[in-house]
């Protein structure tokens, strides 16, 4: 298993966000994790990369660790992911954005060596063109970030991401605030990030439509617990799934 | 004409210097939330380090390297010592130990070289350089052109670079920075040793035009109406700012003064307003905060002083 957790708690105060959570992911695969508002799937994705530190539990990456890690060390493991609220940036435009993931990617060390320290970067311009173009931000590059939409501010964060060429991607609702059309093409961008890079996806989306085109396996989270976990078909079905999503009986 | 243009020069020259420092302050504040009061005894430390080098007996460029290797040391000294324990303590509580690194360093000079001015070795050669019918020391010319290019430079680096990129980041949202992977305590530690760095080559440049005494700290005074005019967040704004006010002291010592002393003699019985060009700086500062608080190039409702 690349990305293994074992009974991942997590608490604040009275509230058991995380309980006991188990879950597993292999190299290559990108898993859907779904559920509720409140099921606790930020914040298991805040414990994998370092935001949080579980009051119980174990994560490991590779067969490491990674419980624990800052964002920094985990970066340098291969992690990166996306934020769920993108953060106010006023200084900075969407190809210091992505200037930035690539800066601090696993390969930055190997970058400088070989004298690439300024942020001329044709990759990191690259990447802002295959990720942002789609969506109509081809000429945005120079653009300061806060003067994007909450979607598009969210298309260049996960642009970040994926720039820094990680083996482990967490992503936290990735196409929040896009349109349908615009949020099947990023989708499109998350697998062919895995097809290009073979790198690990685990990604928290409540677009359906978006999780069935873009993930080989789902886990429904619910009140802290994992309470599904299988093809985009059988959740559907899912009794348990149905219950908790639709309030069936 | 050839006045006016001696006016220039010497302003821009001296302005330049004023804008080095200044953007030590504003580097350190946009990184760390603090505004630096000990930034004048950096200035004066760098230059009195310069001159310890230069009696050991190490050549000009040797001597200015190693002052500004160790301005850097004792910049990321007092972060981590001094500042970074007080991380979460109230803002007057830090400003007050800023100002109170100020007098320690003072202090500290005052033991080590004693109160009076001392002579300053000769790092650019004597003589002037005659241009359209104006005289440029070349102790000014080569102060203004090196603080202009470090200024530049470092402007260069925090856009250009890696680094400098990390730095806009963690100076603008530290949180954010610090969750993207960018070791926010590290840049901190970085901008103070740029920050001391830049005001230790200031320092040492200002020794050149105005020789070497404790009076140097009080540049750390000036600094803060730049900072202010060009917007306590703004890089490029200090090195505009700095320039500006270069010019307006010369201005007001060369022309404006003698203007207002004729005009006094002539209806009163007062004979001088004496160093008018150095109220200047305070009386600009008020005026900004007044009509525009977030300076020339700050941005609206961000820093109000």
């Amino acid at each position: 298993m690349a990305l293994e957790a074992r009974g991942v708690t997590i608490r604040f105060g009275g509230v058991v966000a995380v309980n006991g959570l188990d879950l597993d992911v292999r190299q290559g695969e990108i898993v859907a994790l779904i559920g509720p508002n409140g099921a606790g799937k930020t914040t298991f994705i805040n414990c994998v990369s370092g935001a949080y530190v579980p009051q119980s539990g174990r994560v490991t990456w590779k067969g490491g660790d990674i419980l624990g890690l800052t964002p920094n060390a985990l970066g340098q493991r291969g992690v990166s992911r996306t934020f769920q609220n993108v953060a106010s940036l006023h200084d900075l435009t969407v190809l210091d954005i992505v200037r930035l993931g690539r800066s601090l990617g696993r390969g930055r060390t190997e970058r400088r060596s070989l004298g690439l320290f300024t942020t001329r970067d044709p990759l990191a311009e690259e990447l802002t063109e295959t990720l942002l173009a789609p969506l109509g931000l081809a000429d945005a590059r120079h653009r300061p970030i806060q003067m994007l939409s909450y979607g598009h501010r969210k298309a260049v964060d996960l642009a970040r991401a994926i720039a820094a060429e990680p083996e482990l991607l967490l992503l936290d609702e990735p196409v929040a605030g896009l349109s349908s059309r615009e949020a099947h093409e990023l989708a499109d961008v998350i697998r062919g990030v895995r097809e290009r890079h073979g790198c690990t996806i685990l990604m928290v989306e409540h677009k359906m439509d978006v999780v069935n085109r873009t993930c080989d396996r789902i886990v429904v989270m619910a009140a802290g617990s994992r309470i599904f976990d299988g093809s985009s078909d059988e959740v559907q079905v899912d009794p348990e799934v149905r219950r908790v999503y639709l309030g069936e009986p | 004409m050839t006045y006016i243009l001696q006016l220039v020069t010497a302003g821009l020259a001296v302005g330049s210097v004023y804008a080095l420092i200044a953007i030590g302050i504003v580097l350190i504040y946009k990184c760390s939330g603090v505004v630096n009061f000990a930034q004048g005894a950096f200035v004066m430390m760098g230059a009195y380090l310069t001159f310890a080098a230069s009696r050991l007996g190490l050549p000009p460029v040797l001597a200015v390297t190693l002052a500004l290797v160790l301005m850097a040391g004792i910049g990321v000294l007092a972060e981590r010592v001094v500042l970074r324990p007080m991380l979460k303590a109230p803002v007057v509580a830090v400003m007050m130990v800023t100002l109170g690194m100020l007098i320690m360093i003072r202090a500290s000079c005052l033991a080590v070289w004693g109160p009076d001015p001392l002579a300053f070795p000769r790092i650019f050669p004597d003589g002037a350089l005659e241009l359209f019918g104006v005289f440029i020391t070349y102790n000014y010319l080569t102060a203004g052109v090196l603080s202009i290019l470090l200024s530049l430079g470092f402007l260069g680096f925090y856009r250009f670079t890696a680094v400098g990129l990390m730095q806009r980041c963690a100076a603008d949202n530290p949180r954010a920075a610090l969750a993207i992977g960018i070791h926010t305590s590290n840049q901190v530690s970085l901008a103070w040793a740029m920050s001391a760095g830049l005001a230790g080559v200031g320092g040492t440049l200002l020794a050149t035009l105005n020789g070497l005494s404790l009076g140097l700290a009080d540049i750390g005074l000036i600094a803060f109406p730049v900072i202010v005019l060009g917007g306590l967040t703004s890089l490029g704004g200090a090195l505009v700012a700095g320039l500006l006010l270069g010019l307006l002291q010369s201005f007001t010592d060369g022309l404006l003064s003698p203007m207002i002393e004729d005009l006094l003699r002539a209806h009163t019985r007062i004979y001088s307003v004496g160093a008018l060009q150095q109220v200047v700086p305070y009386a600009l500062l008020v005026a900004v905060l007044l009509l525009r608080p977030q300076g020339i190039f700050g941005r609206k409702g961000s820093e109000r002083l």
